[in-house]
């Protein structure tokens, strides 16, 4: 029943099967594809010869080159570092702020480095553009709260603000309301002082009665002249920048129920190293979009 | 349809209706408060709807033995509509993420809309729902064609085919309340992974059954192709979906594997998805519909099986390609990497085989725009299998994966072959399943072939391009020896990329949206004047006494 | 001849199915078979802990909500992200993980050693609406997170069946499973303090929705975010003892 026809169009025979129309050429296959299919199982087995491929039992086959891809970015990484060391990096660890800002050479891949480090580990809080956001504080406003020296800002990076590192510093903006300190109205009128200290307009009576209670409760912290107090983290309240909002319902908030921001740790997370080219970053951010 | 089945095959199905019927009303029943009772109602409805239609047709006269000596292509033609009413659903929803990916706000307050809930909705929908009621519609008819038999019963084939729609309503109902095992392509949990074994059992007995009654000595390649697409992927899904419920009447289950041996399994699962169902399934299309249409003979019948031997045994090695640099011991991923290389010789013989089918034949592929669908499917199957070995190259790897490249590379393989071989193959098909001399608009396959060409092609160079710039963007060093962009800076690069991509999937999707009216037309137009073409033009005389009598 | 061979079997339709099987069968088995085998695959890390209900609720809210899609949780021996996103991933850190999320696409940024990096009010913040925090983002915003209970009272079962795939949780844990978790997002409670007891003192207890009254599903979400690459130090321990080593 195997009748051999002839195609007619390849002048090839046919296999002589036939499915409901369909029929297959005796084409002998190709040389290329023996060529091709030698070519690539000759890189398959250079590639068992070199690297560790095949599974026996309890082990495998190591490779001649002992190639192992976690020794490799292991070393990889430790080279890059020894050779940033030696372009700049191994200045900055060893020179003093004041000097490596005072070398804008060393300050270019500092500023380089420090803006990814930035972009990746801290713009989900304080932006790309380091101007904070509700609740995170703007890093381009000088107006600090730990203090504006790299000094303090190296140990805020380092242990964070209210963090679940034990040498966290320490923050909080007492919940006068809601621990029934104030009474709604005192706070009604702290807030239209404290609002008026940033040029807010508000009701001249009120002002005056805030101006009483801000001197009994809030001076403690944020000072005689409300310009905050580097020592417990309290915020300037007479510039126009606000990490909570400066609007009525917004410092309301704050006085009412209290505020202690979160800014993590990043010791264990990150290099002494990092630490300081991400302090020199904010040091010398000076607000514009980069 | 109904009154095709014998009165036993009637009672068959309502019985077998009841027992699901049964099963859906006991989900929903003790599995109250858990998302499984979600699913118990929608397997209730299911039946009792299905009942109805049984029941309507109960009292019909039982059909002439002369049906046995016809085949049997019912269950096909509504394959082919549930495949485009599938097809329809799930670009539509990948349109939809893609938008979202632009516009992240273009959806609703709602736990259902999210992205991470609608993806999977899409990757199934096109992948089981499409893919799958197109392979199995087509290989029934194939398998009758090749094997000059009629499937045993009518019963089985309608079982398989409603039987995994119903698989396919589960997974995609189930992403939408958060019912997921989260493993890439097999997302439904375990009460549906059950089902599915049951309704691919019984897939695999009709293709046993209707083998065992062929006229033709010799299994066609088709044949070949679409039993290994059972039989793997029947193997890959029951090994990767092994876990341990909660409770009998609660959705949640836990993976039997963990972590590293976890990941190898499910990307051994993964991949083989790929190649099994997305490759060998298709190829398996291919092989009947491309000579058919083009009236020619298959180029070479030696290089058919060197390249189905090759493609079974190698894929199954390749699968660590997907984890490339991870926590995988680096052994595995050398096998991964070599095979995945060794594989392309066989996956061009195909493509190549495919190609050379068409000697003597290029002028109708350019006048016909269906066979010029199989033909640049089969260019896009050589050219995605290509880009799949470069990939699987580790140190390509290294760049390519996580970003959009390999969403590129799955959707020239997705859009470019596998859709584009599956609208070929339908628009040889329908005209012969509904008895017409062609598609009701011939117009409309060449609009809808270069909207589906245009649409690939924007699609897929979009995501080359975002995918090569997002993997550069993220190992790119400054001269001072650190990271030059932040994972901010690539995300942001992505966007007009993004926006290319929605439109090119939009214009795919206008493509599907012809094929869906078109398929309607001609279904329509053969109700409307039913024309005898003489019964199954597309049976040769010859074979007409040669059908085996069924049951 | 292989001709012959051949055509012989494709007249032998069973002949045929034990061929693709067999065939099909033999890949799979090397590369897969040996993992459970070769000892030195999954690495030894005593310190490893299991996820407490609570952060094992937030891990099914993670893998319900899809998160999976957009970030991966495995970082590549690649220079470029063990310096962006730290130490490589080791197979041990997700010994525990059934199913694995190791994850194929990065949309968003890798979450592998996510735990602490962030505070709980960023993460509740953000899962909210991403673009309150990061105007640039596409993720998807959260917001029902906050307003549903949490589902706590089949937490036991989880437990079993954890312990089922081979989790080592105690009797102790799966009898107080629900307890536990609600001690962990109700700081100075005694549930609180029996957490802390059972998983270690190392544990967050915190109310992590900034809410302790209510349990959310917020809650369990966040205490698994900030429990990511924190189940183990190993990989932080490795990095450090080459650190050691070249000095
Ligand atoms: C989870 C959110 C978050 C992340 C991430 C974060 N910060 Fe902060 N940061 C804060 C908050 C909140 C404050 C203010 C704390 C307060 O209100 O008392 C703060 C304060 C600061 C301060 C003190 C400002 C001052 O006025 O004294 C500096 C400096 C700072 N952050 C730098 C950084 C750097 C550098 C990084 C990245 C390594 C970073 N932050 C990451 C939340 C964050
Ligand atoms: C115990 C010290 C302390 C006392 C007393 C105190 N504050 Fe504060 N205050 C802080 C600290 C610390 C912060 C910053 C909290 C943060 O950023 O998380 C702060 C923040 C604020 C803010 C928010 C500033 C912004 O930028 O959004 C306002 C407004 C404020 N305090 C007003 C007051 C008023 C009014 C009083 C008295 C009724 C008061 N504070 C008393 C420590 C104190
Ligand atoms: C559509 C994709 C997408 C989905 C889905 C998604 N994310 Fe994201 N995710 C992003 C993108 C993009 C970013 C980076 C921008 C940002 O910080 O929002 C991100 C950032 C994050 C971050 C900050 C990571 C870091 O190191 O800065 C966390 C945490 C996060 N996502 C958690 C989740 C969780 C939890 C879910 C699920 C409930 C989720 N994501 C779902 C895209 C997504
Ligand atoms: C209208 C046309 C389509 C559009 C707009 C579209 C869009 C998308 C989008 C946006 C994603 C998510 C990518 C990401 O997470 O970044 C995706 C994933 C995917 N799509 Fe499509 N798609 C289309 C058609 C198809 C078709 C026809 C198939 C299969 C037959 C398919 C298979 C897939 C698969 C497998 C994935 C997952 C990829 C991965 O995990 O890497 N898509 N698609
Ligand atoms: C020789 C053939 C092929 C090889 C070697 C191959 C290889 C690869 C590689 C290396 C990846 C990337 C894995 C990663 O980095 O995450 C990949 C992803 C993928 N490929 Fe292929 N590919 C081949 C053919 C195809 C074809 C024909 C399709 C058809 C649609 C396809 C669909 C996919 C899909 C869906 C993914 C995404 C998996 C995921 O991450 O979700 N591949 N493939
Ligand atoms: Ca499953
Ligand atoms: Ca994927
Ligand atoms: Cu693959």
């Amino acid at each position: 029943m195997e009748l051999e026809k002839r195609d007619r169009v390849t002048g090839r025979m046919t296999t002589g099967h036939e499915w409901n129309g369909i029929e297959e050429l005796e084409t002998p296959i190709p040389r290329l594809v023996f060529y091709f299919l030698g070519a690539t199982i000759l890189f398959s087995v250079i590639c068992w010869v070199l690297y560790p491929t095949w599974p026996l039992g309890s082990t495998f086959t190591k490779g001649l080159t002992g190639f192992d891809q976690r020794n490799l970015v292991t070393e990889q990484v430790a080279r890059a570092d020894a050779e940033r060391a030696a372009a700049w990096a191994g200045k900055v660890e060893a020179m003093s702020y004041a000097e490596i800002e005072a070398d804008p050479a060393l300050m270019e891949p500092v500023r380089e480095a420090g803006r990814t480090l930035f972009v990746d580990n801290c713009a989900a809080c304080h932006g790309v553009n380091a101007t904070g956001g509700p609740g995170f504080p703007n890093l381009t406003a000088k107006s600090w709260l730990w203090g504006g020296e790299p000094e303090a800002i190296e140990e805020t990076i380092k242990v964070g603000i209210n963090s679940t590192n034990d040498d966290t510093r320490v923050s909080q903006m007492m919940a006068f309301g809601r621990d029934g300190v104030l009474a709604a109205a005192q706070i009604s009128d702290v807030v239209t002082y404290v609002r008026s200290l940033s040029g807010a307009e508000g009701d001249a009576a009120r002002m005056e009665a805030g101006k009483e209670v801000f001197a009994a409760n809030c001076v403690a912290c944020h000072g005689d002249d409300a310009k905050g107090s580097h020592d417990v983290g309290a915020p300037d309240l007479t510039d126009h920048f606000w990490i909570y909002g400066g609007d009525t319902s917004s410092v309301y908030t704050s006085v009412y129920s209290g505020r202690q921001g979160h800014m993590p740790h990043w010791d264990t997370r990150l290099s002494p190293l990092q630490v300081k080219l991400l302090t020199l970053y904010v040091h010398t951010l000076d607000g514009a979009p980069n | 349809m109904v009154s095709q089945l014998t009165i036993s095959e009637r009672q068959y199905a309502l019985a077998t209706l009841l027992l699901l019927g049964l099963g859906g009303l006991a989900m929903a029943a003790m599995g109250r408060g858990d998302p499984i009772a979600v699913h118990g109602y929608i397997v209730l409805i299911f039946a009792i709807g299905l009942s109805f239609v049984v029941m309507a047709g109960y009292y019909a006269p039982e059909p002439d033995k002369t049906r046995l000596s016809r085949y049997y292509d019912d269950p096909t033609k509504v394959g082919i509509v549930l495949s485009i009413a599938w097809a329809v659903v799930g670009m539509f929803v990948g349109v939809w993420v893609a938008a979202l990916l632009a516009w992240p706000d273009l959806t609703f307050d709602q736990a259902w809309s999210s992205f991470g809930r609608l993806r999977p909705v899409h990757t199934s929908g096109v992948i089981f729902g499409f893919g799958g009621n197109a392979l199995i519609a087509t290989s029934f008819h194939v398998l009758q064609r090749t094997t000059r038999a009629r499937m045993p019963g009518q019963f089985a084939p309608w079982f398989v085919l409603l039987g995994y729609n119903l698989f396919c309503v589960v997974a995609a109902s189930g992403y939408l309340i958060g019912v997921t095992q989260s493993k890439e392509y097999a997302e439904p949990e375990w009460y549906a992974d059950i089902w599915l074994v049951v309704v691919w059992v019984s897939y695999f007995l009709i293709y046993l059954r209707t083998l065992a009654r062929r006229k033709e000595p010799h299994i066609y390649v088709a044949n070949w192709y679409y039993m290994a697409f059972i039989l793997v992927v029947a193997v890959l899904h029951i090994v990767n979906n092994l876990a341990v419920p909660i409770a009998w009447n609660a959705a949640k289950s836990y993976s039997l594997f963990s972590g590293v041996q976890d990941a190898m399994t499910q990307w051994w699962y993964g991949h083989n998805a790929v190649a099994f169902f997305l490759t060998a399934g298709f190829l398996g299309m291919m092989y009947y519909y491309l000579p058919k249409r083009a009236g020619r003979p298959i180029f070479s019948y030696r290089l058919s099986i060197i390249s189905f031997w090759g493609i079974t045994f190698l894929y199954m090695w390749a699968g660590s390609h997907h984890l490339h640099y991870t926590a995988l011991p680096q052994w595995v991923q050398t096998l991964g990497m070599t095979f995945s290389i060794v594989l392309l010789v066989p996956s061009w013989a195909s493509a190549g085989n495919a190609l050379a089918t068409l000697n003597g034949a290029w002028h109708k592929v350019r006048d016909d725009a269906t066979l010029r669908f199989m033909m640049v499917a089969a260019v896009f199957y050589g050219l995605s299998t290509f880009e799949g070995s470069f990939m699987a190259i580790r140190p390509v790897n290294a760049l390519s994966h996580y970003t959009d490249w390999t969403v590129g590379h799955v959707h020239a393989g997705a859009l470019g072959w596998v859709a584009m071989i599956t609208f070929g193959s339908f628009y040889a098909l329908v005209p012969w399943m509904w008895k017409r001399e062609t598609m009701y608009s011939p117009k409309l396959i060449e609009v809808h072939f270069w909207l589906a060409l245009a649409g690939t092609i924007v699609y897929v160079f979009a995501m080359w391009n975002s995918g090569i710039i997002q993997g550069l963007m993220w190992r790119t060093y400054n001269e001072s020896g650190s990271l030059t962009y932040s994972f901010i800076d690539s995300l942001v690069a992505m966007h007009p990329y993004y926006i290319a991509r929605a439109f090119g999937g939009l214009l795919f999707l206008l493509g599907a949206l012809v094929a869906a009216y078109n398929v309607w037309m001609t279904i329509r137009q053969s109700r409307m004047d039913a024309i005898d073409a003489g019964e199954d033009a597309d049976i040769p005389l010859f074979a007409r006494d040669a059908v085996q009598a069924g049951e | 001849m292989k001709e012959f061979f051949h055509r012989k079997i494709e007249r032998n339709a069973i002949g045929f199915v034990v061929a693709i099987v067999a065939v099909a069968s033999i890949g799979g088995f090397i590369e897969i078979a040996p993992l459970f085998t070769i000892h030195e695959t999954v690495e030894e890390a005593p310190d490893m802990r299991t996820y407490t209900p609570l952060e094992l609720a937030g891990r099914n809210i993670y893998i319900r909500e899809g998160c999976y899609a957009c970030h991966s949780q495995m970082i590549r021996t690649l220079r470029d992200e063990v310096e962006r996103y730290g130490p490589y991933s080791l197979a041990v850190e997700s010994k525990y993980d059934h199913p694995m999320l190791w994850g194929s696409k990065r949309t968003g940024p890798d979450l592998a050693r996510l735990g602490e990096k962030y505070s709980d009010a960023w993460h509740v913040a953000h899962l909210i609406n991403p673009r309150d925090v990061v105007p640039e983002s596409v993720m998807p915003k959260y917001g029902w997170l906050m307003r549903n209970e949490l589902r706590i009272d089949d937490l036991g079962e989880h437990l079993v069946a954890q312990q089922a795939v081979g989790v080592p949780y105690t009797s102790e844990m799966v009898d107080n499973a629900v307890q536990d978790a609600r001690g962990q997002a109700a700081p100075d409670t005694d549930a609180a303090s029996a957490v802390a007891e059972r998983y270690g003192e190392a544990t967050h207890v915190r109310a992590f929705d900034g809410d302790p009254s209510r349990l959310t599903e917020m809650d369990a979400l966040v205490a698994y975010l900030q429990i990511l690459g924190k189940l183990t130090d190993k990989a932080n321990q490795q990095a450090a003892a080459v650190e050691v080593e070249e000095q």
